[in-house]
């Protein structure tokens, strides 16, 4: 499509975003200092969202762990479908968009951080994208959205599809699909993409790698609640592979470092597992009243992964294998979460529809009791609230909180 | 005897091999291994020695173990298999062979291996798409999966073998393209539930029996009297796993016929055929990716111009769109088809199930109804 007529588009799609802005605001810990980190974490996310909508900016769809590197190889701006659901809930209209996800008969089963994008989508608020890239993770469902997204705006859709075993056959059929993928972009944008553009890229990515191993570090032995919650937002975004996140990434270390050692009262950690709400969600409030909450994804070892310089799309493959949520190797790297950071309670979050967090939850459940440490599993919605009220589950999570008092 | 009871008693033999499934196959004096979606190569199976059979989730009605396992809101067609499995029902087998053919099957897999040690489980990796990257893939995948049988039987699984099993496995594809085929005007064969259980006969692994089985039927179709023409409105069901006659004799008893199923037991079982003159590893793997039509397949288009590509084929009126509850992709696909037949101007009705229902009420009134507005 001719650029001119994507900015128009654009445009409009930014207009259409703003209407949709719901009249229920989220109440917000208002009077709660930000970390520095997060507070250039939010102004980047908001250039960016306005950067999306601007003519002649690139956009990539892309699903949550997408190897966001490729797309910055690209100069594009990765919009992240499931991590922009959970965002826009907080200030847009979602009753509007799921009605018209029900009136185009996509079921209600399905799960909302997909239900979301796609009402979006046809509420065309989302910014018209130049590509879509998909891979197979987390979920088949999300890269179903990235499919039906492309054939909608009628943009490529370029798809890696991840193994689930580790060996030299999937990372070269992984690596064979990423360089296909970039010739692809390369021939459909009309440009080359040298092998500097990745190797800076790659550098960025290690660079923000660094401070961010060296944060989860610290959170191992120190009482850093606000500091997991950044890297999960940090984990979220996926911005690695940009100057500004490996400086988010270093301010965040560095406050972490001031952080350390001055919270003295050691309070029970409970590792959350699973989708993560927003952070004023109300059970978020009601726990941390009593508990420090480590996130779970933010420690996964696909995280921790420094890429390979010399080659980078290997290790890119690697990492794209382990972040799937394969039972064994979850099991073995749950396990060592919860003896480095000491953790005295799982919860489980399952939220609505999505059949891989509940599929893997006995599993974890089995590390829990093995452990015998004390677990609790609820069932809950973070973007469709007509899916869930803190009611019915308030009570289970006070029991869960005396238990582990 | 007559006609219509030498026809009866043909189609009987077939279904008979399903029916008694566990019985044959427990007496079978060959390692048997289990599959879940008809995208594993049985032709590899059966190079090896093994008798391949599939899992149809049909015994295994109760659900609460393995809800407690995976989840309430699962698939039923994995929630039974798994309870067929935790019930002991494949004890007889050496395992079960997964092949990564959508999300939740892949948790099956986990499942099993931790749940049921007693059943070896494999996993087979298996591409969403058919690129030439994926087909390469997928041929190194059955090239390993090779060498564990080779290792597990001590057997060579040798070029010779493969494509012995690769013809006896197109004859089953042939004879059921034959008999499966038909067209607007003419008087089915078989009844809707009947070519439900012929399909779920081939599925048994019991290969040679059920070719000389459905060659049988054939022959006594071919001699017999045509019945007389008759001009129905013609159905089609595609979506997810099904496996309902209920539905079926719904659609039959508003006076319409079930022409062509777009489902794992219906064409997608048998369609085309493997190459005989080509590297037979290959061969298997060219085949298998490219007969890929489900929902698992990324790119929706194909499976769409393949819905379209039968409608033509088997001049089919409408459609019913059939997701089992919790069946993600074909969830997500449903709107997308919808549309793309709609501008086809072909009728289409969802409908969400479970794998073993029983309360049929609602549904077949949805089907009467949807019908009636069509054919009269
Ligand atoms: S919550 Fe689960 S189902 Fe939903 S997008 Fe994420 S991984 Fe997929
Ligand atoms: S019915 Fe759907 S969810 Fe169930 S096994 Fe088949 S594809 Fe998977």
């Amino acid at each position: 499509m001719l650029q001119e007529t994507i900015g128009q588009e654009r445009q409009i799609q930014y207009q259409n975003l703003l209407n949709l802005v719901g009249d229920q605001r989220q109440d917000t810990d208002e009077d709660k200092p930000l970390l520095k980190a997060s507070q250039m974490r939010s102004i980047i996310n908001s250039h960016r969202m306005m950067q999306a909508y601007r003519e002649g900016s690139r956009v990539a769809y892309v699903s949550e762990q997408f190897p966001s590197e490729i797309a910055f190889a690209f100069d594009m701006i990765p919009w992240n479908l499931e991590s922009m659901a959970i965002m826009l809930a907080q200030s847009v209209d979602v009753d509007r968009v799921f009605k018209l996800t029900q009136e185009h008969q996509l079921s209600r089963d399905i799960c909302s951080f997909l239900r979301g994008p796609y009402g979006m989508m046809m509420e065309n608020c989302y910014p018209t994208p130049d590509f879509v890239l998909t891979n197979t993770q987390p979920c088949e469902g999300l890269s179903k959205v990235g499919l039906i997204s492309g054939k909608g705006y009628k943009a490529p859709v370029l798809a890696l599809h991840a193994p689930n075993s580790i060996d030299e056959d999937s990372l070269s059929y992984l690596v064979k699909q990423m360089e296909h993928m970039m010739s692809r972009m390369e021939e459909d944008l009309g440009i080359e993409v040298g092998p500097d553009s990745l190797k800076s890229v790659v550098e960025y990515s290690n660079q923000a790698r660094e401070y961010y191993n060296k944060t989860v570090q610290l959170l191992r032995s120190n009482s850093l609640p606000d500091v997991s919650r950044e890297l999960q937002e940090i984990f979220g975004m996926n911005y690695f592979g940009v100057k500004e996140n490996a400086r988010i990434c270093k301010v965040l270390y560095e406050e972490a470092m001031q952080l350390a050692g001055k919270e003295t009262s050691k309070r029970k950690r409970v590792l959350w597992i699973g989708q993560v709400p927003e952070e004023s969600h109300e059970i978020l409030q009601h726990m941390r009243e009593v508990v420090d909450i480590v996130y779970w994804a933010p420690l996964w070892d696909a995280n921790m992964m420094m890429l390979d310089e010399k080659d980078p799309l290997k290790s890119i493959a690697e990492r794209a294998i382990l972040y799937h949520w394969d039972a064994e190797r979850t099991k073995v790297e749950t396990s060592q979460i919860c003896e480095d950071h000491e953790i005295d309670g799982f919860l489980i979050a399952n939220v609505w529809g999505c059949r891989n967090v509940m599929g893997i939850s006995q599993v974890l459940r089995d590390i829990a009791n093995s452990k015998k440490l004390k677990h609790l599993t609820i069932s809950i919605d973070l973007v469709d609230r007509n899916n869930y009220a803190f009611n019915q589950v308030k009570n289970r999570v006070d029991a869960f909180l005396e238990l582990l008092q | 005897m007559n006609q219509e009871d030498a026809v009866n008693r043909a189609i009987e033999d077939v279904v008979d091999l399903h029916r008694n499934r566990f019985t044959l196959l427990k007496e079978a004096k060959k390692p048997k291994i289990g599959w879940v979606t008809i995208y594993t190569p049985e032709e590899i199976l059966l190079a090896a020695g093994v008798i391949p059979f599939r899992l149809t989730g049909e015994v295994g009605l109760n659900s609460t173990e393995p809800s407690a396992i995976l989840g309430n809101n699962y698939c039923s067609y994995v929630l039974s298999c798994l309870g067929e499995g935790l019930a002991g029902v494949y004890d007889f087998a050496d395992g079960i062979i997964f092949a990564d053919a959508c999300d939740m099957r892949k948790r099956l897999w986990e499942a099993w291996a931790r749940e049921i040690p007693s059943n070896k489980s494999y996993f087979l990796e298996f591409p969403n798409d058919a690129s030439d990257i994926s087909k390469e893939y997928f041929a190194s995948q059955l090239r390993k999966l090779i060498k564990i049988l080779e290792r597990e039987y001590e057997c060579e699984i040798t070029g010779e073998a493969l494509r012995q099993s690769i013809k006896v496995c197109n004859e089953s594809r042939t004879l059921m393209q034959r008999l499966f085929k038909n067209k607007k005007g003419e008087r089915l064969a078989l009844s809707g539930p009947e070519s439900i259980q012929v399909v779920k006969a081939a599925s048994t692994g019991m290969k040679e029996s059920f070719n000389t089985k459905i060659s049988a039927l054939i022959d006594v179709l071919e001699t017999a009297e045509q019945p007389p023409a008759r001009d129905r409105h013609r159905v089609m069901i595609c979506g997810s796993y099904f496996d309902h006659s209920e539905i079926i004799e719904t659609i039959e008893g508003a006076g319409a016929d079930f022409v062509c199923g777009d489902i794992s037991n219906g064409v997608k079982y048998f369609e085309g055929n493997i190459d005989l003159n080509s590297d037979p590893v290959t061969a298997i793997a060219d085949y298998y990716l490219e007969k890929n039509t489900s929902a698992y397949r990324l790119d929706t288009d194909v499976r769409v111009e393949h819905l379209l590509d039968l409608v033509e084929e088997y001049q089919v009126d409408s459609v019913i769109y059939y997701a089992l509850k919790f069946c993600d992709t074909n969830l997500h696909d449903f709107p997308y088809v919808k549309e793309k037949l709609k501008e086809e101007k072909i009728p289409v009705l969802f409908i969400e199930g479970e794998r073993n229902t029983t309360n049929f009420g609602g549904t077949k009134t949805r089907i009467q109804t949807f019908l009636e507005a069509r054919m009269f």
